[in-house]
């Protein structure tokens, strides 16, 4: 699984929603802020060009005024005046000097018979500056105006307005507002794919922890090695702590009860062998105390050992090394049987686990068999095909040409403490601790028929894949 | 045949070490790693009773030298540690056979004859060579049916002599091989012994080699088995 892909709760994604929102609510404010300011801006001018319309008109009105002649009024310089209908209008409306009554009103050619409304309706008060406002007129298009009082002594009181339509000013507007809009998309675009290079680049230390966890995981690494950024530098040099504690935890206390089981043995025997030389009752009370604390003794340490059976973080055990070596001892043990064994495994076999689990489950299924066997036994390994809850898994045989056991015995063989036949010797805890190790890998122990009408019996066991 | 017992407890060392040389072994012993190494490294022992938990030097470590500086004599191992991987270790380190603790002296007995019967290539515990039978179980001789009662000395003599048989046995191996080393060895005596054996035994089963030694050997120069 990569982690770029992780779960619900990954950092990679945190990362890059947290840095997504962020650039895109940025983007969407100062869009709106520029847009606003560009079409306030656009309007301004063009209000502007609306005012220098108005001014000159009011020095023609002003120096027409004198002449009374009003057929050069409004040539402004701008041919659209003179074109009907084409969107830019004059007016200049004569006021009586009360500002109550129009006396005369001049138009732009462009406005044919249509007259601008006007701005105030009283009229009433003087105007001290030039407004804008939105005027409803000739087509009834919106139209953008301004008006002014002029006030030229005897002459008289004139309202001098220009409009025009912004049409074009909107259009302008709005061709902006899209440039905009694909601009900051292209943008909002580009700061994302940075967005995913930062968490990538930002978080491949991450990955690589969780890489060299994995390895160690697989037994394939002791430690976390290379170089890591100062924030996740201290969680490494903790991990590599706590697997070395925790190697040498399971280390300590498989030495301990084995240093409990030679010091309580070597004075058992002494015990027990001084008896035995020995006549008389007391004799004969040690030899039977002795025999008696020799089973407790036993059955604890077993004990004992089940209870410290741990398993160390990353243990992984190559197989063909240990079959090598149980093969070797079991020769020598059951020599004078002339039992010989053998070991077939399919090349590349990691166990995952402790290699004294390993060599505990086949060591005591061997030496059953070893004591049972005619010839030969055979101690193979295979990898099963798929896996068990996630899991490869190797199934471990070991197979004798001893005389088997019955189906209907074979669930007794297992039970703790138990021993078929007491003729052979044996502590009869063999199976139980197979069976115990067994579940503890989350394996299976299972006794069958083996080809030459032996016991075969099959241990599960899980299995580090050879490239996981 | 003279036998090495390495172990640091002295009361389980003496049990060992006095059922071994009842059993007709010249025994010596060792209370830890490194004088148990020393000994087994100079003296020729013909079997080693070893403990793995040994003070100074463990066991395994002790075993482990020797085999690397080719000292191949069978070593049986004691150990209280029942994990099969502390056996395995054992073995691995060149131990022949082993005996978990607390074990019955007759186990030590059975495992020692026949680590010596392996080491010189005889199948069975009774070794035989014309008329004379030795037991190596019982530890008694017997030629022609009838029992023959020997001294230690010379039992060990004879099953050193019967067990490599079709070889000559110079006398200062048969003085390395049947005395433990407190004992004033001269290689004269075992002129003195040899004369016995022949008398005991009534038959000529110990040839004399001029010159190197003595020697056992079967009709047709066949092993017997």
């Amino acid at each position: 699984m990569d982690w770029r892909l992780a779960g619900r709760d990954s950092l990679a994604r945190r990362l890059f929603a947290s840095a997504a929102t962020l650039t895109l609510a940025i983007l969407l404010v100062s869009g709106l802020v520029l847009s606003a300011l560009h079409s306030n801006y656009a309007v301004r001018t063009f209000d502007d060009q609306l005012d220098i319309y108005m001014k000159a008109l009011i020095a023609d009105v002003a120096v027409n005024s004198d002449s009374g002649d009003r057929s050069t009024l409004g040539d402004l310089g701008e041919p659209r005046f003179r074109t009907p209908l084409s969107g830019w209008y004059w007016q200049v409306t004569k006021l009586s000097p009360d500002n109550s009554q129009t006396v005369d009103v001049q138009v732009s050619p462009s406005l044919f018979a249509g007259r601008l409304p006007h701005g105030d309706a009283s009229g009433k008060q003087p105007f001290a500056r030039a407004r804008t406002v939105v005027a409803t007129g000739v087509d009834d298009r919106p139209l953008r105006m301004v008006e002014s009082y002029i006030d030229i002594g005897e002459q008289g009181r004139y309202l001098v307005a220009v409009a025009a339509d912004p049409t074009e000013v909107n259009d302008e507007v709005r061709s902006f507002n899209w440039a905009l809009v694909v601009t900051f998309g292209v943008l909002a675009l580009a700061l994302l794919g940075s967005a995913t290079l930062q968490v990538r680049f930002g978080l491949r230390p991450v990955g690589q922890l969780r890489r060299a966890l994995a390895a160690i995981r697989r037994g394939e690494a002791d430690r976390i090695e290379g170089h890591f950024p100062t924030e996740i530098a201290p969680l490494t040099e903790e991990l590599n702590q706590l697997v070395s504690t925790n190697r040498e935890i399971v280390e300590r206390a498989r030495t301990q009860v084995g240093n409990l089981a030679h010091a309580l043995k070597t004075p058992l025997s002494v015990l027990m062998n001084e008896a035995e030389t020995a006549k008389g009752p007391l004799a004969a009370k040690v030899r039977e105390q002795s025999a008696l604390m020799n089973d407790q003794v036993q059955h604890y340490l077993d004990r004992a050992r089940a209870a410290t059976r741990a398993v160390a973080i990353g243990a992984s055990t190559p197989v063909e090394p240990v079959l090598t070596r149980l093969v070797r001892a079991f020769s020598r043990i059951h020599a004078e049987r002339g039992v010989t064994f053998r070991f077939e495994a399919d090349p590349g076999l990691t166990f995952r686990g402790e290699r004294q689990d390993l060599e505990e489950v086949l060591g005591n299924l061997a030496d059953n068999a070893g004591k049972w066997a005619r010839r030969e036994v055979v101690i193979s390994a295979r990898r099963l095909p798929g896996q068990v809850g996630g899991r490869s898994m190797i199934a471990f045989a070991v197979v004798d040409d001893g005389p088997g056991l019955p189906p209907e015995m074979r669930g007794e063989a297992v039970q703790r403490g138990r021993r078929l036949d007491e003729s052979k010797p044996g502590s009869g805890l063999g199976l139980s601790i197979v069976q115990d190790i067994a579940t503890m890998y989350a394996g299976t122990l299972s006794l069958g028929d083996g080809p030459g009408g032996g016991l075969a019996v099959s241990v599960t066991l899980p299995a580090i894949d050879d490239k996981a | 045949m003279r036998l090495l017992v390495v172990e640091d407890d002295r009361d389980l060392n003496r049990q060992i070490s006095t059922a071994l040389s009842n059993a007709g072994y010249a025994v010596d012993h060792a209370f830890d790693g490194e004088e148990g190494h020393f000994l087994g490294d100079t003296e020729p022992y013909d079997a080693v009773i070893l403990d793995v938990g040994l003070p100074k030097l463990d066991g395994i470590a002790v075993l482990e030298r020797w085999r690397r500086d080719g000292r191949v004599m069978p070593v049986l191992i004691l150990t209280a540690r029942d994990r099969w991987s502390d056996k395995v270790e054992g073995f691995d380190a060149g131990a022949d056979d082993y005996v978990p603790k607390p074990f019955h002296m007759e186990e030590i007995l059975a495992r020692v004859r026949a680590l010596l019967r392996r080491a010189t290539g005889h199948a069975t515990s009774e070794l035989t060579y014309g008329p004379v039978t030795l037991d190596t179980r019982s530890s008694r001789v017997v030629v022609d049916g009838a029992a023959v009662k020997l001294t230690s000395h010379e039992y060990r003599l004879l099953s050193y002599l019967m067990h490599h048989q079709g070889r000559v046995v110079s006398r200062s191996e048969l003085v390395e091989h049947l005395y433990d080393q407190d004992f004033d060895r001269d290689s004269n005596t075992i002129e003195v012994f040899v004369g016995r054996l022949r008398r005991k035994l009534g038959v000529d089963v110990i040839q004399t080699v001029r010159g190197l030694g003595y020697l056992c050997e079967p009709p047709g120069g066949a092993p017997a088995a």
